[in-house]
């Protein structure tokens, strides 16, 4: 940069002492700070005994003013007219910049020091708007509580402003110096709650280092929870908590309760729900949450048949739509089992829905344990509270018929599957007959030849063999075929496969 | 040793080709055949690769019988079959195996790893803000099983669990939550691990008693907490399967049956209180369906994958089947234990025992155990594999009964290693036993029991 003729112009006023490099425009902080010094105290620096005799005078002089200059000591009008003409002529510094300055450093850990003059300025804006904002902010907090004492509230506008300027404050905050401010101090609403912050010994067990916004979540929650506290900034505080931590049980039991304190609206509650179902698979919860409110919602909609149908469309629609996700999620397919009870879908259109999972993929278990209930559990063909185990002699011969058929072709597509096995395995029992009524269908998949060149395309095809001699006392054939399915079609079981031979031989 | 299993790293991975047996080219009645082929292959393969170890066939090959129908799900068990054969066959480096190609059981390392869970946690463990207490019992279970003694965390133990236990009754699963079932499960062993009447007089009983009766459903069943869920952790359910579920009718599940046989086991003894609830044959069949070939671990549900946790939920059912199947065995005597009088076991404890030991661990630095190779370990897989491993190990038996239902809690059930066959792993390897109903070490169960029957009211 060519040099300025800026100490020209100023040249009048700049003491005696001045080095050209004192009087450049600085460009840095720090810069600007070290010139300040050079200019306010003389021979900055320089050792006393190391003057001449006029860098002394000055020198001398310079101190001898600042009780005046710093007004330590008030003068008469004339004295001080005096005074100042002496400075002016002498240019002598009336203010002294210390020395060693500290400026601080900025949120990135960079010295303000070193930011360009244009760069403090912008900062030094930044905190003048932040100290502003704090003085409305102090006053919408003076106004609300004299509102309250004159027992009125405030408009929502003003509230609404207040919840902007605070996340401006906390942007600035962030931005300033890289505080975060935990979100729920940002909104007035929370004002008068008094967190209950955990406190847990340094020693303590897998004590976990909590995210800030967790523990301040957390600690809002414990101080409304124990103000039993029912009201929509609590439920408000509940979303907040759930969307950190949704396998935070407790969270839940206590949103449940506000819901039924306030008597909001399940609907809207199932739809907000769906969401988070959607991001949380795994989550079990949920799940339990949507259980209680269909227990709660349904006795208000009992009697109205158009508005049940609709929950239940709406209600599997949801769970099919997350069962394709996750075709064997267990708490899905345990609520599902419940709103067919409670809202009675004993449908064709809910079994062809399971049917068609088990289509998709024959070896999904879940959907054939879904099935099982629809079939047998139906109240309108079957015993109430019979034993899945147990022979029901209420279900429909054609029911029973067109199980075995859909389970047999089902076999004969993927005959090692154990699913539906088992499931042909429940049907007999449910129908009161024996194995051996599945002899010849069971025998297309295995013989128990004992010899080498036997065939064998389904294990469990041999067990079933195996059950139907027990069953008709042929312990010869039993043993049999539960030696093979010991030594080659299923020897992972042999100690079980033993077992079964022993309690042959105890009959 | 070591070098070996270096040098195997480098085999033509070709053991089992992802793809199954062609459809185009089988209908479904030529699966006998296509095995065979595969069995031919498979053998042929592996006698030139794992020559050095002496692995039962079974877990070296596919099943015997594989349908040639791919869905999902028949999809994920053979990733699964292939993500662990190289680790059970030997050539996934897993240190120094023995000459029936199984690692050693690396204790120091997970020992290291459950220390660390216990110790502090970074936020990325936030979600297990309401489930703490089973991090407590989890660990220090799985240090027992180790062998390490774990009274040395009573005093921390105690002062992080007291401000959990609400004064209505219970502990959560951290301060300023509801009292849980599951949580003061957790709570209460963890006392028990530890032992001693500084963590027993931690638990208000009296007012536990009150919110237990509070749970109580007209059902005979437990809610998980107040307004919480009602399941088998309380009650108990069989299916058309035979297995256990959470709820009347819904898929029968291991974790589950052995909450269910535990639950039946405390009630009243098992040979009693199981046939007397519960369809013991039905059972049994599922119970031991859930064990597969060739990875010899246990699965959860029909039709779903092997997982480490099942060693416990599944292998665990087992200790109290055989008590319900034999009942009381008065004159058993541990000393006099020989292979001559021990039954055969009704699960594949070679199986169980290779895949703990050659799939469940994790080796690398990080330590503990895991469900399977894929997947991480954490301090629940780390405690219910061990345990597995626990009651592969050794045979409990049930050697005398309560007179009836009314006398809680006083069978006697005396352990000592299992005995038959050739036994698969090391000497040095064998954990210490857990009580087959309460899954802490017996003397601790014992403990704490007499501690409270001797003590006066509440």
């Amino acid at each position: 940069m060519p040099p300025k003729k800026v100490p020209q112009k100023t040249g009048k006023l700049d003491p005696v002492w001045a080095k050209p490099e004192d009087l450049k425009k600085p460009e840095t902080v720090s810069e600007r700070t070290q010139r300040r010094v050079n200019l306010s105290t003389p021979y900055h620096g320089k050792d006393l005994n190391d003057l001449t005799p006029e860098e002394l005078k000055i020198y001398s002089h310079t101190n001898l003013i600042k009780p005046i200059s710093e007004g330590k000591i008030s003068l008469s009008v004339k004295a001080e007219r005096e005074f100042w003409k002496f400075v002016n002529k002498e240019k002598l510094p009336i203010r002294h910049v210390r020395d060693n300055y500290d400026w601080g450093k900025d949120k990135n850990g960079k010295d303000i020091a070193s930011y360009t003059i244009e760069e403090l300025n912008q900062r030094k804006i930044k905190q003048a708007r932040y100290r502003a904002l704090s003085l409305f902010s102090r006053q919408f907090v003076h106004l609300r509580d004299q509102a309250k004492r004159q027992e009125t509230e405030l408009a929502e506008i003003e509230i609404e402003e207040e919840r902007k300027r605070r996340r401006e404050m906390a942007a600035l905050k962030k931005e300033l110096y890289g505080e975060l401010t935990a979100k729920l101090v940002q909104d007035p609403v929370y004002d008068d709650i008094i967190p209950i912050p955990m406190e847990e010994p340094e020693s303590a067990l897998a004590r976990i280092a909590y995210p800030d916004f967790y523990a301040e979540a957390i600690s809002y929650l414990r101080a409304v929870m124990a103000g039993e506290e029912y009201t929509p900034r609590c439920l408000r505080i509940t979303e907040h908590v759930i969307s950190m931590n949704p396998a935070h049980y407790t969270v839940w039991l206590y949103r449940f309760k506000i819901i039924q304190v306030l008597d909001l609206p399940v609907p809207n509650e199932i739809e907000w729900l769906n969401e988070v179902a959607l991001n949380n698979l795994k989550n079990y919860q949920i799940w339990h949450h949507r259980q209680l409110l269909l227990d709660y919602y349904y006795p208000k909609i009992a009697d109205d048949d158009e508005a049940v149908r609709k929950l239940a469309k709406s209600e599997i629609d949801f769970v099919n739509q997350i069962l394709a996700e996750d075709t064997k999620n267990y708490h899905v397919w345990s609520y599902r089992q419940d709103i067919v009870a409670k809202l009675g879908i004993w449908t064709v259109a809910e079994l062809g829905s399971t049917q068609n999972m088990i289509e998709d993929d024959v070896r999904n278990n879940s959907a054939w344990s879904h099935r099982f209930y629809l079939v047998f559990s139906d109240p309108g063909q079957s015993t109430k509270d019979a034993l899945p185990t147990e022979h029901d002699p209420k279900v429909p011969a054609i029911i029973i018929e067109r199980e075995l058929k859909y389970t047999r072709d089902k076999i004969l597509l993927s005959p090692q599957n154990q699913s539906s096995w088992n499931y042909l395995r429940g049907v007999l029992r449910k129908a009161g007959r024996g194995m051996s009524t599945e002899e010849g269908f069971a025998s297309q998949f295995a013989e128990c030849s004992g010899e080498g060149g036997e065939k064998v395309t389904s294990s469990h095809a041999l067990e079933m063999l195996a059950d139907a001699s027990v069953e008709t006392g042929n312990v010869e054939k039993a043993t049999l075929c539960f030696t093979r399915l010991a030594k080659t079609w299923d020897p992972i079981r042999e100690g079980y496969w033993q077992y079964r031979i022993s309690q042959l031989k105890e009959q | 040793m070591k070098s070996q299993a270096h040098h195997k790293r480098s085999r033509p991975k070709a053991i089992f080709i992802r793809k199954y047996p062609s459809k185009k080219t089988n209908n479904s009645n030529s699966n006998s055949n296509s095995k065979c082929t595969m069995a031919a292959t498979a053998s042929q393969t592996s006698a030139a690769q794992n020559a050095a170890y002496d692995i039962p066939e079974l877990y070296r090959m596919r099943p015997a019988v594989v349908d040639a129908l791919e869905t999902d799900s028949s999809a994920m068990q053979q990733d699964t079959i292939e993500e662990c054969l190289p680790f059970l066959l030997g050539e996934e480096d897993l240190g120094p195996r023995n000459v029936h190609g199984i690692p050693l059981l690396d204790k120091q390392r997970h020992l290291n790893f459950l220390r660390k869970q216990l110790g502090p946690l970074p936020g990325a463990f936030m979600a297990a803000d309401p489930s703490r207490p089973w991090f407590f019992y989890w660990c220090l279970a799985a240090m027992s099983l180790l062998g390490e003694d774990v009274a040395f965390y009573r005093e921390k133990l105690v002062e992080t669990v007291r401000p959990m236990q609400n004064a209505t009754g219970g502990f959560a699963g951290g301060q300023g939550q509801m009292s849980h079932l599951a949580t003061t499960y957790a709570t209460i062993l963890s006392l028990a691990l530890v032992g001693g009447e500084a963590a027993y007089d931690v638990v208000d009983r009296k007012s536990m008693w009150h919110w237990l009766g509070s749970l109580k459903q007209p059902d005979g069943g437990f809610q998980m907490a107040i307004g919480g869920e009602e399941d088998v952790r309380g009650a108990y359910c069989q299916t058309y399967e035979g297995g256990i579920s959470a709820k009347p009718s819904v898929e029968a599940h291991g974790a589950y049956a052995f909450c269910a046989l535990g639950c039946l086991s405390i009630i009243d003894s098992p040979h009693r209180g199981i046939p007397r609830h519960l369809d013991l044959p039905r059972l049994i069949s599922w119970l031991s369906s859930r064990q597969y070939a060739p990875e010899g671990g246990f699965s959860g549900r029909t039709n779903k994958l092997v997982d480490g946790c099942y060693s416990h939920w599944v292998g665990g059912c087992w200790p109290l089947i055989e008590a319900s199947i034999s009942g009381p065995q008065e004159g058993f005597a541990a000393e006099a234990a020989t292979p001559a009088t021990e039954a055969r076991s009704l699960f594949s404890r070679n199986g169980l025992i290779r895949y703990i030991l050659c799939c469940c661990q994790d080796l690398s630095k990080r330590g503990g155990m895991r469900d399977k190779p894929s997947k991480n370990s954490d301090a629940y897989h780390s405690c219910y594999v061990l345990s597995g491993l626990s009651l592969a190990q050794h045979k409990w038996t049930m050697k005398s009964a309560r007179l009836d239902a009314t006398v809680l809690g006083s069978d006697e059930w005396v352990v000592t290693p299992y005995l038959e066959g050739q036994q698969i792993f090391s000497e040095d390897d064998r954990l210490a036993t857990t009580h087959p109903v309460y899954v802490i070490p017996q003397h601790k169960a014992d403990d704490i029991r007499d501690y409270f029957v001797n003590k006066a009211g509440f």
